[in-house]
C-alpha cells in the first residue's frame, strides 16, 4: 500500500528525515513513535505531497507519489494535529464546505456525510459553532471532516491531544473501527498505550531514523522481559539511539 | 469547489463583527465626517479668516480700511478690542490669525508714498502660507484702492470728473474673470464632496489588508491551508477563493460610500456627490484597486508569521500609501519631489482615476492607463505570494 525508500528530507543542512525506508500494507494501523522532533510530522507531510523531499522514492497504491499526486489524495486523507476547520461556521457547515472543495456531491455526498456523522456521534450537535464545542467534539469534526472523501488511507497526527479520557476513548473505537473496513491508517502519538491499543505495526523515528520497526506483538517480546510495555522499549531505544547518536 | 470557497469567506466575514466594522462602517464614517469637514472649502461667502483690527491712526483713512477689511466675505473681526499684548498674544492662542495695527500717523505716510512696512501684521502660527497670502493680497488691494482714491482727489481740480469715471470703472473691473473648472459646466464648480470622497472610498477599500491577511494567517496557523492542500485544492485555487470574495466586498463597499456620497451626505448639510459620466470607468478603477488591495493583503499575509505581525503591517502600509498617495494631504499641497514620490503609491493611481471620473468628467478610456497599473500591480504581488507560499509549504516554513 505504502512503499518508502531511501527517504532523505532535509531543512537546510539539517535531516529531518535520513534514508528512511518501510512498508506498510493494506488494512494495517500503523503506529509511528518517536520523540518531538524525530520527524513523524514531517513523513507525514511528505505522504501527502504537502512537504518536498530531496531524496528517495515513495509508492502509494502502487503509483509514484510525485508524478500522481492528485490521484492519491483523492483516495486518502490528511487529519492534521491542529483542529483545521473554521470556528465561525457549524459543524454541519464545515463538513459541507471540506466536502464542496472536494466536489463531493449528489448521493454520495449524502452518504458520506451521513456516515462521517454517525462514526463521529455529531447528529445532536451539526447546527452548533463550532466554536462552541468541547475540545473532544471538535477533535471528532476535526476527524470526520477527513473522512468525507471515503478515504483507503487516514494519516492521523497526534488526533487525541489535549481531550479528556472519555474522549479519547471515542476517537481510538473509531480508529479502530477502520480497521474492519480494511483501511490503512498511519498514526503518530506520544501516547504509547494508545499505539500498544489500537496498531497492528509500529515503527520507531529517532532523529530522522527508524531504529526499530516491526508487529507490534514480535517488538514487544523480542526481549526476555515479559514486563516490557511499548512505553519502555521506546524509553530504552530511543536512549540508546541518544548516546550513539550523540556518540 | 470555488462556489464552496466563496460561501465560507463569506461567512466567515458576515460573522466577524469587527471585519465588518472594518471593512463597512468605518470608511462610511471616514465619508461623513470628511465630506462634513471640508463642506466649505468652495464656498465663496464663506468667511473663514478672523483678524483684530488694533488702529491707533483714528483717521477717515484708516477707517476706510476698517470698514473695506469688514466688508470682505472671507474676513470675520474679531469681537473683543485689543489693548494690550498680553491680550493679542492670547487671542492669536486661541483662534485668531491675524491682527493688524494701524499705527499712529499712517495716514500721512500713505500719501507721501512712503516705502517703508507702515501697516504691522502679527499673525498666529498655526496660520498656513496660503492664509497668508490671501489676507495680504486683501490688503493690499484696500490700501492700493485708498492711495488712487487719494491721488485721483488731488488730479480732480486739474481733471474735473475723473474721481467719479475711475469709481465707475473700478466697478465694472469687479467679477469680470469667468472661471471655468475641467469637466464642469461654466456655472458650475467642484465641491467637497466630489473632491474628498474619492480619496476616501480609495482609503476604504485599502481597509480589507487586515480582515483578509488575519483569515488567512489563521487559516495557516490552523493547518486548514495545508488540510486543503491536502484535499488537491491547488495555490491559485486558493487564492482565487480569496480574490473573488474581496472583489465583490471591495464593490460592495464603493457602492455603499458612493451611497453615503449621494444620500446622506447632503442630509448633513454638504454637496450632494455626483458620479460623474462614466459607469464603465468607474468599475475598471474600482476592479484595479481591489486587485492591489488583495495583491497587497495576499503578499502580507503570506510573507508575515503572526497575526499581530499582519495586523501592524498592514495597518502601516495602509496609512503610508495614504499619505504618499494624496489621500490624505492632497497632491497639490505637497512639494515638487513629494508629488514625483506620491506616483510610486497604487493609491495615488486609484485616486487619479476616481478624480477623472468623479471631477474631471472623464470617460473609461481617460482611465485606461490608471485601471491597468493597478491591476497590474495587484497580480504581480498575487505572482509573488503565489511563489512565497509554495516555496514556505514546501519547505515546511
Amino acid at each position: 500500500m505504502i512503499r518508502i525508500k531511501n527517504l532523505t528530507k532535509r531543512y537546510d543542512t539539517v535531516p529531518a528525515l535520513n534514508q528512511l525506508t518501510m512498508n506498510i500494507g493494506k488494512g494495517v494501523i500503523f503506529g509511528l513513535l518517536g520523540p518531538n522532533g524525530a520527524g513523524k510530522t514531517t513523513l507525514i507531510s511528505i505522504l501527502n505531497g504537502l512537504t518536498a523531499f530531496q531524496e528517495g522514492e515513495i509508492e502509494i497504491f502502487g503509483l509514484p507519489l510525485h508524478k500522481n499526486l492528485r490521484q492519491i489524495r483523492a483516495r486518502s486523507t490528511f487529519i492534521p494535529q491542529s483542529l483545521a476547520l473554521y470556528e465561525n461556521l457549524s459543524v454541519i457547515e464545515n463538513l459541507r464546505f471540506f466536502a464542496g472543495i472536494q466536489s463531493i456531491t449528489g448521493s454520495t455526498l449524502q452518504k458520506n456525510l451521513d456516515r462521517a456523522i454517525s462514526i463521529n456521534h455529531l447528529g445532536r450537535i451539526l447546527e452548533q459553532k463550532a466554536a462552541t464545542l468541547s475540545g473532544g467534539q471538535k477533535r471528532r469534526l476535526n476527524i470526520a471532516i477527513g473522512l468525507l472523501n471515503n478515504p483507503e488511507i487516514l494519516y492521523f497526527d497526534e488526533p487525541t491531544i489535549g481531550i479528556d479520557p472519555e474522549s479519547r476513548n471515542e476517537i481510538l473505537e473509531t480508529i479502530a473501527g477502520f480497521k474492519k473496513e480494511n483501511k490503512t491508517v498511519i498514526y503518530t502519538s506520544h501516547y504509547m498505550d494508545e499505539i500498544e491499543k489500537i496498531c497492528d505495526e509500529a515503527a520507531i523515528i529517532n532523529h530522522g531514523k527508524i531504529i526499530r520497526q516491526g508487529q507490534l506483538q514480535t517488538m514487544l517480546h523480542e526481549t526476555d522481559d515479559p514486563s516490557m510495555t511499548l512505553e519502555s522499549l521506546f524509553i530504552h531505544l530511543t536512549h540508546s539511539h541518544r548516546e550513539d547518536f550523540n556518540a | 469547489m470555488l462556489k464552496a470557497m466563496l460561501k465560507k469567506e463569506f461567512s466567515l466575514i458576515l460573522r466577524d463583527k469587527h471585519a465588518l466594522a472594518a471593512l463597512f462602517i468605518m470608511p462610511s464614517i471616514f465619508i461623513l465626517i470628511m465630506s462634513m469637514a471640508l463642506k466649505d472649502t468652495f464656498n465663496t461667502d464663506r468667511a473663514f479668516i478672523r483678524y483684530a483690527l488694533i488702529d491707533q491712526d483714528k483717521t477717515s483713512i484708516s477707517s476706510k480700511i476698517a470698514s473695506s477689511l469688514k466688508n470682505s466675505k472671507t474676513l470675520v473681526l474679531h469681537d473683543e478690542i485689543i489693548t494690550d499684548q498680553e491680550q493679542l498674544q492670547q487671542a492669536l492662542n486661541s483662534g485668531l490669525h491675524f491682527a493688524l495695527t494701524i499705527p499712529k500717523g499712517y495716514s500721512a505716510k500713505l500719501t507721501q508714498n512712503d516705502s517703508d512696512r507702515i501697516l504691522h501684521l502679527d499673525v498666529a502660527s498655526d496660520v498656513k502660507q496660503d492664509m497668508l497670502t490671501l489676507f495680504k493680497g486683501e490688503l493690499t488691494r484696500i490700501t492700493m484702492q485708498l492711495r488712487i482714491q487719494e491721488m485721483l482727489r488731488e488730479l480732480e481740480p486739474l481733471l474735473p470728473g475723473i474721481t467719479e469715471k475711475s469709481e465707475a470703472a473700478m466697478q465694472s473691473m469687479k467679477n469680470r474673470i469667468e472661471v471655468h473648472f475641467t469637466g464642469l459646466e461654466p456655472d458650475q464648480h467642484p465641491t467637497s464632496t466630489q473632491q474628498s470622497v474619492p480619496s476616501w472610498i480609495v482609503f476604504g477599500m485599502f481597509f480589507i489588508i487586515i480582515p483578509m491577511s488575519t483569515i488567512f494567517i489563521n487559516e495557516r496557523e490552523q493547518n486548514t491551508l495545508k488540510r486543503m492542500q491536502a484535499m488537491n485544492i491547488s495555490i491559485p485555487v486558493l487564492f482565487i477563493g480569496k480574490v473573488v470574495p474581496y472583489m465583490l466586498i471591495n464593490q460592495i463597499q464603493v457602492c455603499l460610500m458612493i451611497g453615503v456620497g449621494i444620500f446622506i451626505v447632503p442630509l448633513l448639510g454638504a454637496d450632494a456627490l455626483t458620479l460623474g459620466n462614466s459607469l464603465a470607468g468607474l468599475f475598471m478603477v474600482s476592479t484595479g484597486l481591489s486587485l492591489a488591495a488583495i495583491g497587497t493583503s495576499i503578499i502580507i499575509a503570506v510573507s508575515v508569521n503572526t497575526v499581530e505581525q499582519a495586523t501592524t503591517i498592514g495597518g502601516i502600509s495602509n496609512i503610508l500609501f495614504g499619505a504618499i498617495g494624496g489621500v490624505m494631504v492632497p497632491k497639490f499641497f505637497m512639494p515638487q519631489n513629494m508629488q514625483t514620490l506620491s506616483n510610486i503609491s497604487p493609491m495615488s493611481w486609484g485616486l487619479e482615476g476616481f478624480l477623472d471620473i468623479f471631477l474631471r468628467g472623464s470617460d473609461a478610456r481617460a482611465v485606461l492607463p490608471e485601471s491597468l497599473a493597478l491591476a497590474g500591480f495587484g497580480i504581480v504581488l498575487l505572482l509573488a505570494a503565489w511563489a512565497i507560499f509554495g516555496h514556505r509549504t514546501r519547505n515546511g516554513l
